[in-house]
């Protein structure tokens, strides 16, 4: 009986045993068989650290190859975080030796933008003796290392600057739709100009390399290594000496005019700011593009101070970050006569041979009051054609084609002089290759109205006078355009009708300097522009300039025009509250040109005065490049004129 | 020359069976410490194959042990119960006093030069034999004042390992009071009794904070592993992990990721069924629980062929405590029983523990092969 109760008692210990061992094998079945796959993607996220280093950047050429953007290599001394935390004797011997407080060093090594499995740089930049005597001490100094850095430079300084951009490391905002293309928290990317609308080429790509790391970070060893790519080259249309005279012969003219006076207020000018641009009518491509005030985009290059940016943002300092080529909104003033004299000939309102006899005002006849408006300076031009007209740049002439085409809305419409403006380019993005581009407006009724409703206080009134057809006739009132819409405008009349997208960039490289793509010019669209309508117009122009009666005549005087025909023309915008902006727009050589060079100064005066010998200047140095002229451009001397 | 001549000789009938087996596991054993420990030891610039060395030295350590427990006959080891029980009682008090040394809140080690030696393992032996000699005087049917007897006998070894705290170990005692206790003849309604009283015991002693923070997180996680990340759970999260992530057929040896990147705390230790799981996967885990399987099937045959009461029990004893041990040691690293200090029997690294296993066996062996003598 003993025995039988024992041996019961037993296989019931030997049930228990066994169903203790059915379910551990259940539960080895479930996670091993059953639940494997899920695990064995955690397991992975586990061991692997994949770690970034962001490839040079592709640096930034001029047509013929110079460099305008390009990396510097630094030297840096770095830190392995595990072997210094264990080891934090060495921050204070790190301290000594750069002259830096522990404190700080703590706050760069924690900087997150690090992964935990790349070494933090602690000081960049450092002198060449430093990093040699840590390597000979390096027994006093485990886990710091020395390595090379590259980084962003621009070696001219504030030269092109607002067109080259400048770099900083992306924000929550430009990370998050750039995710997808390997984009990481502490990268570099381009933040204004070409640095920012060729980002995808100039980046490159950036090494990878995976580690194994253990539970504690430490990395084992490396599973793999995908090196760097570095970006490619941008070569720009650019042409770094045209930029520099450009830049110089701005600079030049905003100093001289804030050293004259202004006949109307008495004051000296207050010159804030301008811009020069140069452009091949022929393709649109840009062959400089400069805007004053200025900045060093190399500033930006290990991130800028808030304090530094306060400053460059800072009204008082014009914002000199602004590119006023294609962000300056200005009212074109009398070279806006280019698009009314092309709307009267196209609608065959005036023959060129038709004449007004300019008594120097011109007065409308309205329905309550009568108006009457002046030539600048109460000039008397008497009787003057669409080519005169333009040469000695006479108002009434237009005030009369204004009247005539508003008389004749029925006719032409209530805005042909708008259509024709907005044909040639202006009042609308050129689509340049550059970000931030102001559209501007060519003002016309139907804008008028527009605005009236959105801003009644700004616009209080929603109608159209005929005054105001005068006003549009001669580039005043409320049109602005950009410095670059009114150059590409005159270079699609010069060229026969062909509206380009001006373009900076002309192709893109490898980094062993071959063309991997042109970037061609792109045409936006063709209009149509009869000999008929182009001749007395260019007539117009060359006379402004060889003509003695033409507004920019004294600017000219003594360019070797013969050699080098230059055409163009004045204008002088009226703003206000403020000074008159003074605009000169010119092509060269006038009979088949090959350079459009638009200036525009704020606040400076007539643009016979300012912008034109800027230009001049501008087409002096380009005749020495052509092999044309000999002597160097002289300094820009300020000319007495009338617009 | 007297064994081959003398058909009841115990060397005859020395279950080889049970030999192999115990070696074979503790042979995989020393393996897998080798291959959570390598790769750790190399990149802090240590010797990769100290715990190797170690862990090989314990097993040639046990197995002597359990030849010279075998040899002794084990009716002669009974003589000596009342010593090695009140020694090992004795040892337990002077662990607790300041001469023990303690160890993440637990007072459980001498320390022994670089070794240290945690009497609470060697006392299971002690208590096993103590009560299978308390009770196989009942023959067959234990009344109740024999069971208090019994119960008297197992408390003061457990209530000694309770204050450490140790409750993986008072577990392990507890199991083997039950276990042994049905095997002599306790009444059904006395287990159950019994049964419920230590459920409750373990839940007073979690409750009423008898348990430092970290050791009743431990218990409690394997409740909601989702719970906590960065502590407790952690520990069966990636343990979890690592043997899932063997899959069928296992990474290969010294090839686990989780086992070769430590993220498995105290892996070559209580987690070194992890290690198993992740680099030999379904199959090697389910031969390792066959081979041990193969082991307690010889324990529990040796139990019922043993030739009196005292030595049968002392096979259901070691067989309690070695089945407990396995189970809760393995079933914790797949997360369906508590986290506890328990090592795996004849796996885990540590000395006191492989010794008082291959003590055990030998017990079990010695009973065996004297079973007609």
């Amino acid at each position: 009986m003993t025995q039988d109760s024992s041996r019961l008692r037993l296989g019931v210990l030997g049930m228990v045993v066994l169903s203790l061992f059915c379910a551990l094998l259940a539960r080895l079945w479930y996670l091993q068989v059953l639940a494997a796959p899920t695990f064995k993607v955690e397991a992975q996220h586990n061991s692997v650290a994949v770690v970034y280093t962001e490839a040079p950047r592709g640096r930034i050429l001029d047509r013929n190859g110079k460099v305008l953007a390009d990396n510097r290599v630094v030297l840096a001394l770095v830190a392995h975080r595990d072997e210094v935390a264990k080891k934090p004797e060495v921050l204070d011997r790190l301290s000594g030796l750069l002259g830096v407080p522990v404190d700080e060093i703590n706050r760069r090594i924690a900087d997150e933008r690090y992964t935990l499995f790349k070494p933090v740089p602690v000081a960049v930049d450092v002198p060449k003796d430093t990093l040699i005597y840590v390597r000979e001490h390096q027994v006093d100094f485990p886990g710091i290392e020395g390595l090379q850095l590259t980084e962003r430079v621009y070696p001219n300084g504030t030269l092109a600057a607002q067109v080259l951009g400048t770099v900083g490391e992306i924000n929550d905002d430009e990370l998050a739709p750039r995710k997808a293309q390997g984009y990481k928290a502490g990268d570099t990317i381009g933040k204004s100009g070409i640095e920012l609308t060729y980002e995808s080429e100039l980046r490159g790509q950036p090494e990878i390399a995976k580690l194994e790391v253990d539970s504690v970070g430490r990395v084992q060893r490396s599973l793999g290594l995908q090196p760097a790519v570095q970006g490619n080259d941008i070569r720009l249309s650019i042409d770094i000496d045209i930029q520099r005279v450009a830049e110089e012969s701005l600079e030049q003219g905003l100093t001289l005019a804030r050293k004259s006076t202004d006949f109307l207020t008495g004051k000296v000018f207050t010159a804030p700011g301008g811009t020069v641009v140069v452009t091949d009518p022929r393709d649109g491509s840009v062959l400089a593009m400069a805007s004053n005030p200025t900045f060093d985009p190399n500033e930006f290059t290990n991130g800028i101070s808030v304090k530094r940016f306060a400053q460059l943002n800072d009204p008082a300092g014009h914002y000199p970050l602004n590119n006023r080529a294609i962000q300056g909104l200005y009212a074109p003033g009398s070279t806006f006569k280019l698009a009314t004299s092309v709307a009267a000939l196209k609608a065959g309102m005036i023959a060129p041979r038709d004449t007004y006899n300019d008594l120097g005002s011109y007065t409308v006849t309205g329905d309550e009051r009568s108006s009457t408006f002046t030539n600048a300076r109460g000039a008397r031009n008497g009787l003057v054609n669409v080519t005169k007209a333009l040469t000695v740049s006479s108002d009434v002439f237009f005030y009369w084609l204004g009247e005539r085409f508003w008389d004749g809305r029925a006719k032409y419409g209530t805005a042909a002089i708008q259509d024709v403006a907005r044909s040639l380019g202006m009042g609308d993005y050129t689509d340049i290759d550059l970000p931030f581009e102001s559209n501007g407006r060519v003002a016309d009724p139907a804008g008028r109205e527009k605005l009236h409703k959105d801003y009644p206080e700004a616009f209080p009134y929603p109608e159209w006078y005929t005054g105001d057809n005068l006003n549009i006739a001669v580039g005043q009132g409320d049109t602005a355009i950009t410095p670059l819409q009114l150059a590409n405008s005159y270079a699609t009349f010069i060229n026969g009708g062909t509206v380009y997208a001006p373009r900076v960039a002309s192709a893109v490289l490898n980094h062993q300097g071959q063309e991997i793509r042109k970037i061609d010019p792109k045409v936006v669209r063709r209009t149509d522009l009869p000999a008929g309508v182009r001749d007395p117009i260019l007539a117009g122009f060359r006379g402004v300039v060889s003509d003695p009666l033409g507004t920019g005549f004294n600017a000219f005087a003594g360019f070797p025009l013969g050699a080098f025909p230059v055409a163009g023309k004045t204008g002088t915008a009226e703003v206000a509250g403020k000074q008159d902006t003074s605009l000169f727009t010119a092509y060269a050589p006038a009979d088949a040109p090959r350079y459009v060079v638009t200036a525009v100064l704020e606040e400076s005066g007539l643009g016979a005065s300012a912008a034109a010998p800027v230009v001049r200047r501008v087409l002096e140095a380009i005749a020495v490049k052509e092999g044309i002229a000999t002597a160097p451009p002289g300094a820009v001397v300020r000319v007495d004129g009338h617009d | 020359m007297q064994a081959a001549r003398n058909p009841a000789a115990p060397l005859r009938h020395l279950d080889l069976t049970l030999v192999l087996s115990t070696v074979g596991i503790a042979a995989i054993g020393v393996l897998m410490v080798y291959s959570s420990t390598r790769q750790k030891q190399g990149t802090a610039g240590l010797d990769p194959a100290f715990y190797l060395k170690r862990q090989a030295l314990y097993v040639v350590l046990g197995v002597l042990a359990m030849t010279v427990v075998a040899v002794v006959d084990y009716r002669h080891i009974r003589d000596f119960v009342p010593i090695l029980y009140t020694g090992a009682a004795l040892t337990l008090l002077l662990v607790i006093s300041p001469i023990g040394t303690s160890s993440r809140g637990t007072q459980a080690w001498f320390q022994i030069g670089s070794f240290q030696f945690q009497p609470s393992e060697v006392s299971k032996v002690a208590l096993v034999l103590a009560l299978a000699a308390v009770c196989a005087g009942a023959r067959g049917s234990l009344d109740t004042p024999g069971l208090l007897v019994a119960l008297g006998v197992a408390f003061v070894p457990m209530a000694l390992i309770l204050v450490q705290p140790d409750l993986g170990t008072s577990m392990v005692f507890a199991a083997v009071v039950i276990a042994v206790l049905l095997v002599a003849g306790a009444r059904p309604r006395h287990i159950a009794v019994l049964s419920l009283l230590g459920v409750t015991a373990i839940v007073l002693v979690v409750q009423l904070g008898m348990l430092k923070d970290f050791q009743r997180d431990r218990l409690t996680a394997f409740l909601d592993p989702q719970s906590d990340t960065q502590r407790s759970s952690y520990n069966l999260r990636q343990s979890q992990i690592a043997i899932a992530a063997g899959g069928v057929a296992g990474r290969g040896l010294f090839q686990g990721t989780q086992t070769n990147l430590s993220f498995v705390p105290e892996q070559h230790t209580d987690f070194i069924f992890t290690a198993v799981g992740e680099e030999l996967g379904f199959v090697g885990g389910v031969s390792l629980l066959g081979f041990f399987g193969l082991m307690v099937w010889r324990i529990w045959r040796a139990a019922v062929l043993a030739r009196d009461q005292f030595g049968r029990l002392v096979c259901v004893g070691v067989l309690a405590m070695l089945v407990f041990q396995i189970f809760e040691n393995v079933g914790m690293t797949m997360g369906i029983t508590p986290i506890t200090g328990i090592p795996l029997p004849f796996m885990s690294y540590g000395g006191s523990a492989m010794i008082t296993s291959f003590m055990g066996m030998g017990l079990v062996l010695n009973v065996h092969m004297r079973r007609f003598s």
